[in-house]
């Protein structure tokens, strides 16, 4: 008996990183896990790996970006499985492509405006792709992902500015359908070894700042994923949980 | 098999209220728990009815607020339990012990004493008696109980709000230093909960129910899930932090 049985769960961005860790702990949980990915083979890749291991998994190559893309996803779930329990909004530009880091002369508008695209206007379509459907069954779980760097501002402006919209979409958004027993809520991870290519010694800069001195993997947010995901936080709503070893405290 | 399998949990105030709910959640998770309260005939009550169930429970007369009794209930759960893997410092003068609700000028000054007493020096010694054993284990969960109020800023009630404030500083300087042994050190701040119905009317717990994004009342049940999360292997990685579960009145 898993936390998520019989719960259908949309992780965009599920393909790769944090995305594909909470793919894998939602399946294990016993959820039937949608991976909307712009990577389409990725996204089949990690599907593929979940059914191996006996869990559940379709993946729906998806634009987050993209009005016509994440309204035929949530088509396209319904019509697999006839119900959208759960969309988490992790999909985001930010190491694949690997955004500018550097200062506001050095980003350009055209990139200012893809990473808005991605990371704000896609978790803003995502959740209009699915809300009428929770709506009208009365319940559902979103979670938004944004970032410990909006915290700490330690990151280029595009980026942080695109996670703080992220907490602000989750707050008002929350309040507008509580009346529907949905929760919209919001997980910031702290700087994550989410790139297998990269070796881990490229993330011990932030371990110093943290009460629990390591380096921070995916797996790590699995937990916080599946209780955000679970009825154990169903009178939980609006609020953003750092999960970052303990370096940002709020 | 449970989440909280083989672990030892104190609640603080366990006995009754949202204390006795955090407790009946972690046993059905598996877990062995300490309900350690000034009420101790209550404690013994609530115990006496997990073990019926099939649980495992102890309880104890503890006022949190003095330092012996404090790590007598660590050395009993010691001797009963063989370790301590969690504390919920929940124990609170807050609903069931009755205190004044004016404006500051009229807060009898002893009142205010024993309001930091019982509510913040007692999250103190509580977390004092566990820690050398906690250290020594390598790892250990304390959940903080804070106050929807603290965000508020709740009128007529500033002993009570100054003491949750305090609570939530606490817990960042604790999760800080104790992170390297493998301490995680949290909060929950609860809405206005209807942990007593006896003495307390539903209709008191009901006026906060407009601010909500989820319309309804609070109950201690609602809290359970937050508890058995923050007690858990899931939220390893998760220190320092305050969860606001009031059904989103305060947004945080
Ligand atoms: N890794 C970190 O250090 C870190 C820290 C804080 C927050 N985050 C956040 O966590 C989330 C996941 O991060 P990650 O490290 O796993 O990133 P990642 O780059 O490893 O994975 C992101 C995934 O999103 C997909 N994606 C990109 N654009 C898309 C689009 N337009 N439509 C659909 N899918 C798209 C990518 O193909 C990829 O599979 C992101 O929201 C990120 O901002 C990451
Ligand atoms: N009920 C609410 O509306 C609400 C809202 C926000 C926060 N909280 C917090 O949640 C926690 C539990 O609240 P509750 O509503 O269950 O309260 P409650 O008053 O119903 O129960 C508190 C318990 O603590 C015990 N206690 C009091 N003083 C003690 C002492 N000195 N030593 C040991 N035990 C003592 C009491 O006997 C009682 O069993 C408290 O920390 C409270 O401040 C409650």
């Amino acid at each position: 008996m898993g936390k998520l049985d019989e719960r259908v769960i949309i992780v965009t961005g599920g393909a790769q990183g944090i995305g594909r860790a909470f793919s894998m702990r939602f399946a294990e949980e016993g959820a039937r896990v949608v991976i909307a990915d712009i990577n389409g083979p990725a996204a089949e890749k990690t599907a593929a790996e979940i059914g191996e291991a006996g869990g559940e998994a379709i993946a729906v190559p998806t634009d987050v970006s993209d009005h016509e893309s994440t309204e035929a996803m949530a088509q396209a779930v319904l019509e697999k499985w006839g119900r959208i329990d759960g969309l988490v909004n992790n999909a985001a530009v930010f190491q694949r492509p690997q955004i500018t880091r550097g200062t506001v002369e050095e980003i350009t508008a055209e990139e200012w405006d893809r990473v808005m695209a991605v990371n704000v206007r896609g978790p803003f379509l995502c959740c209009r792709a699915v809300l009428p459907h929770m709506k009208a069954r009365g319940y559902g779980k979103i979670v938004n992902i944004s970032s410990g760097t909006f915290f700490s501002g330690r990151s280029s402006t595009q980026y942080v500015a695109s996670k703080g919209a992220v907490v602000g979409m989750t707050r008002t958004l929350s309040r507008e359908v509580g009346d529907f027993n949905i929760t919209v809520n919001s997980i910031a991870p702290g700087s994550t070894a989410s790139d297998p290519e990269r070796d881990e010694s490229n993330y011990q800069g932030r371990v110093p700042d943290r009460s629990i001195k390591r380096v921070e993997r995916p797996e790590d947010l699995a937990g916080a994923g599946v209780f955000l995901m679970s009825s154990d936080s169903d009178f939980m709503t609006g609020q953003t949980m750092i999960v970052d070893g303990g370096a940002a405290l709020n | 098999m449970g989440r909280l399998d083989d672990r030892v949990i104190i609640v603080t105030g366990g006995a009754a209220g949202i204390g006795r709910a955090f407790a009946d959640g972690f046993v059905r998770e598996g877990a062995s728990v300490v309900l350690a309260d000034i009420n101790g005939e209550q404690a013994e009550r609530s115990a006496e009815e997990i073990r019926q169930a099939g649980g495992q429970a102890l309880g104890l007369t503890v006022d949190v607020s003095d330092q012996a009794q404090t790590e007598t209930m660590v050395a009993e759960t010691l001797s009963r339990f063989g370790k301590v893997t969690g504390l919920v410092n929940n124990a609170a003068i807050a609903i069931r012990v009755r205190h004044t609700r004016a404006p500051l000028e009229e807060i009898p000054l002893d009142e205010f004493d024993r309001m930091l007493a019982v509510n913040l020096k007692g999250v103190f010694l509580c977390s004092r008696a566990v820690l050398p054993h906690m250290k020594e284990q390598g790892y250990g969960k304390i959940i903080n109980m804070s106050s929807g109020t603290f965000f508020n800023g709740r009128e007529n009630l500033v002993h009570y709000v100054a003491s949750k404030g305090g609570v939530i500083a606490f817990t960042r300087v604790l999760a800080r230093e104790a992170g390297p042994s493998g301490i995680r050190v949290n909060s929950i701040a609860p809405g206005l909960t209807a942990s007593e119905t006896e003495e307390h009317s539903l209709e008191e717990f009901a006026v906060r129910i407009p601010n909500r994004a989820i319309k309804r009342i609070e109950v201690p049940e609602d809290l359970v899930g937050a508890g058995i999360f923050f007690m858990s292997a899931e939220s390893d990685f998760i220190s320092g932090q305050t969860l606001a579960v009031d059904g989103g009145v305060v947004v945080h």
